[in-house]
């Protein structure tokens, strides 16, 4: 181009012509680029951590002797199943706990009077996130107690207990005793047992190294979950490997329509974004008239004029992208922090991408001045705006 | 001729006030379009979370421990108190009775069964000891006001589907089956003609005949089967019944031993996690009157006299938790919205006022003050703001319409005081965007302008 740097020159006097007008550009195009690769880093955040947030619900797989009914209690797991699963799902850890279930007599110790419960005994990490409840009372010193065992609220007002008093449990002439460290309100069937050590229970029921089931809490999409499950059934041929109905329908009910919505909304707010911070800009560069004007006056042809403006918005664009979208995946990070309480994560696919949108709405915006095309010179010169 | 003038403006240069009214129209649709879906969606979301089921469970206070494990309570029918069905209706006259959105009693009590194929006259023996649980499906609950509410399990616990067949109605010897009881128990066919005894077995469907006996072996009510059910949970492996059948099993007429609600809450701030007995009445009152899961137990305690009711953690907290980050979620994106609004609207008004230079030093040189050009172009700007927002305004409610039916099948009710809010925000932003270019131009020095420089 034999006019590479009169072309230039004007570009750049177009732009510094006005600081007035140049800050309220950038500042269009910069806050519609902060808002778009905000929305946009928040939006694939949330979808990844809607599924965390739903194991607030507890286990939602449940691993089951295959021959077990209802009528017949017999049937227990060998316990090295528990060490055998895998660690984590849509790299997430998954807690996984082994229970065994034991009917037995229960007293505080020192009293002689003895109360049918249900003793649990568990084993495996995670207990309060496959169970969740809400500890009422707690004393992580006597966690680290071997002999330290959970009671559930209702049973301990049965059994008049608060944390640190001892309990004595019996089954068959088997007998053993454990000191309380925790008190769990869950609202289920939960608040009328008692969690032991599973090697308390174990001793208990007469059933070494044998469980009743074992709850995992897995993350992931509802999908990912079940590739989990047919994946976990596969390896453990002896046992039944199943979802929780009532969580796995409603998880995915629920996280379809969340996500459905938050995508939804984040979609028409960065159109509408776009739009406004078009109409805004158009509306500036329809204040160029003279200009168009007095450059097809001495001699400018209309490609070059246009050529001239589209430079600008370019320029504009990727500036006004650059330093919007750089604010706006800091500022999704924050946002990030105040709503899930962990910051987000940056995806680096963000910023290009809303750069490269702010550079189209520039572009977009300057769209009017073609319009302007057929603006007589002779007509802007006498006033007859 | 102040309004002459405002006219004028208005009519003279139709297109680039269009484009004015287009930016602030914009914006206020997605302002209002955010507003609306986040204004409603709370509530929206809060019964979509009715999905995960009851979030209350209530007991008798004065009971016996409950051996329950993996659904079943192996205590002796005889063992333990039991609450009364006829209170039921008391539910729905408490404070909060429209929060509750659904109830259903249960009672257990294991029963010998055995069936035979068809509408067979043979009475077979007694069979093992299976679980039948007794509730309501669709019954009609007696209100004290003199009204009638229809509620049931499946809608406490949506995840009660059937595979096949129909729910059993009320009042008749119907039954539906878990499905792995159907699977496992059987119809006996009939010996197979010439084979010595061999049973020939067919799995239990609908048609089916159930005998029920007692424990002890006394013949009970004859039960048609006309469902299978799909829990995925221990109820697969049990007989359901409408609870009068399972009280008249039990031999407990009139009572139950469980009661599962689902009512609509507030997720619990730091001030609904309070203990309520440490409260001054002051927040007491507030306490009591926000729909606070504990505050709604409480309530429900008051009503159902004798009752232990207790909140299903998991299902509240993990309800509480999601709904809450929702909502800030959608909040902040309303708030992106009402900023890239703002923006647009701010930059509109900037432009318009800047280009109108040479007028305003017509204005001037023919005498008017720097506060009537301001007032002047002000008075513009704010028309252009009420006729952008109403039309903003229109068209963000049915965005908002739109969004709703896609996503929940539901459309927000146009809002009143939003209209309000929108026009006294689209004002504010027109007239702060256009305060500075307003000011600059209300102190322009005519003679330069007018020369054209």
């Amino acid at each position: 181009m034999s006019d590479s740097p009169m072309f230039w020159r004007i570009v750049r006097r177009l732009i510094t012509a006005n600081y007035g007008r140049l800050f309220v550009i950038l500042l269009a195009l910069g806050a519609g680029a902060g808002i778009t690769s905000a929305l946009l880093n928040l939006q694939i955040d949330a979808n990844r951590r809607l599924t965390t947030e739903f194991r607030a619900l507890g286990a939602n797989v449940i691993v089951t002797p295959r021959d077990a009914n209802a009528n017949s209690s017999g049937g227990t797991l060998d316990q090295a199943l528990l060490t055998g699963l895998p660690a984590e799902n849509s790299g997430k850890p998954v807690p996984a706990v082994a229970f065994l279930y034991v009917i037995g007599a229960v007293a505080k110790a020192g009293e002689i009077h003895h109360q049918p419960a249900v003793i649990a005994g568990t084993e495996g990490q995670g207990l309060t996130q496959v169970r969740p409840g809400r500890r009422t009372e707690y004393s992580a010193e006597l966690e680290k107690d071997p002999a330290a065992c959970e009671i559930g609220a209702k049973a301990a007002a049965q059994f008049k207990v608060h944390v640190g008093d001892s309990l004595h449990l019996r089954n068959q002439g088997r007998e053993a005793t454990c000191k309380v460290f925790a008190m769990v309100a869950v609202g289920g069937a939960e608040d009328t047992q008692i969690f032991a050590k599973l090697a308390t229970a174990q001793s208990l029921a007469d059933l070494p190294g044998r469980i009743s089931l074992i709850q995992l809490s897995v993350t992931g999409t509802p999908d990912s979950i079940n590739r989990f499950i047919s994946a976990l059934s596969q390896r453990l041929p002896t046992a039944d490997v199943h979802g929780i109905k009532q969580l796995a329908e409603a998880e995915g009910k629920l996280y379809n329509r969340i996500s459905g919505l938050l995508t939804i909304t984040v979609i028409i707010v960065l159109l509408l974004t776009s739009l406004c911070v078009m109409a805004g800009m158009s509306n500036v560069a329809m204040e160029r008239k003279n200009d168009v004007g007095l450059m097809k006056a001495i001699g400018g042809s209309v490609r070059s004029v246009v050529r001239l403006f589209l430079a600008e918005a370019i320029l504009m664009g990727i500036v006004g992208g650059l330093i919007g979208s750089a604010v706006g995946i800091v500022g999704s990070i924050w946002l990030g922090k105040t709503v899930f309480g962990v910051a987000a994560q940056p995806r680096w696919i963000v910023y290009p991408v809303s750069v490269g949108i702010t550079t189209i709405v520039s572009i977009a915006s300057a769209f009017p001045l073609r319009r302007l095309a057929s603006v007589r010179p002779a007509s802007v010169f006498r006033g007859e705006a | 001729m102040f309004l002459r003038l405002v006219a004028d403006s208005f009519t003279r240069r139709p297109k680039r006030k269009m484009l004015t009214l287009a930016a602030l129209a914009l914006g206020v649709a997605v302002a209002t379009a955010a507003l609306s879906v986040s204004l409603d969606v709370g509530d929206r979301l809060a019964q979509e979370f009715r999905s995960l089921g009851a979030n209350l469970l209530v007991t008798p206070e004065a009971d016996s421990l409950p051996l329950e494990i993996g659904g079943v309570d192996y205590r002796p029918a005889n063992a333990g108190a039991y609450l009364p069905e006829a209170d039921l209706g008391k539910l729905k006259t408490i404070f909060w009775r429209f929060n509750i959105k659904a109830f259903a009693p249960i009672l257990e009590v294991q029963v010998k069964a055995n069936s035979f194929g068809g509408d067979s006259l043979v009475v077979p023996p007694p069979g093992p000891a299976y679980t039948v649980i007794g509730t309501w499906v669709k019954h009609e609950v007696k209100i004290p006001d003199g009204t009638t509410y229809v509620t049931g399990i499946e809608k406490t616990n949506p995840w009660w589907q059937l595979k096949e067949g129909r729910w059993f109605a009320e009042g008749k010897n119907e039954c539906v089956i878990g499905k792995n009881l159907a699977a496992a128990m059987g119809t006996r066919l009939g010996e197979l003609p010439g084979s010595g005894g061999v049973v020939a077995k067919d799995k239990l469907k609908p048609g089916s005949t159930l005998f029920t006996y007692t424990l002890n072996g006394h013949l009970g009510p004859k039960l048609h089967v006309v469902g299978i059910l799909d829990t995925g949970g221990p109820e697969d492996n049990s007989i359901v019944v409408p609870l009068d059948i399972a009280q008249s099993l039990a031999d407990k007429p009139g009572q139950y031993r469980r009661l599962y609600v689902s009512a609509l809450t507030k997720p619990e701030d730091a001030f609904g996690r309070k203990d309520p007995k440490t409260m001054t009445p002051a927040e007491f009152d507030r306490w009591y009157c926000s729909p606070y899961i504990s505050a709604i137990a409480l309530q429900i305690n008051q009503e159902l006299k004798g009752t232990d009711v207790r909140v299903i953690r998991r299902v509240a907290e993990g309800e509480g938790t999601i709904l809450t980050r929702v909502r800030t979620l959608l909040w902040l994106v309303t708030f992106a919205a009402l900023l890239a609004a703002a923006l647009a609207v701010g930059a509109s008004a900037a432009a318009s006022v800047i280009e109108r230079r040479t007028e305003i030093g017509l204005m001037k040189a023919l005498g008017a003050g720097s506060g009537l050009v301001g007032v002047l172009l002000a008075a513009e700007q704010l028309l252009v703001a009420f006729v952008g927002g109403g039309i903003g305004y229109a068209v963000g409610i049915l965005l908002a319409r739109l969004l709703g039916q896609k996503i929940f099948g539901f459309t927000p009710e146009p809002n009143l005081f939003l209209l309000f809010i929108v026009l006294v925000l689209a004002s504010l932003i027109t007239l702060l965007g256009s305060a500075y270019p307003l000011r600059r131009a209300s102190q322009y020095d005519p003679a330069p302008i007018l020369r054209g420089e």
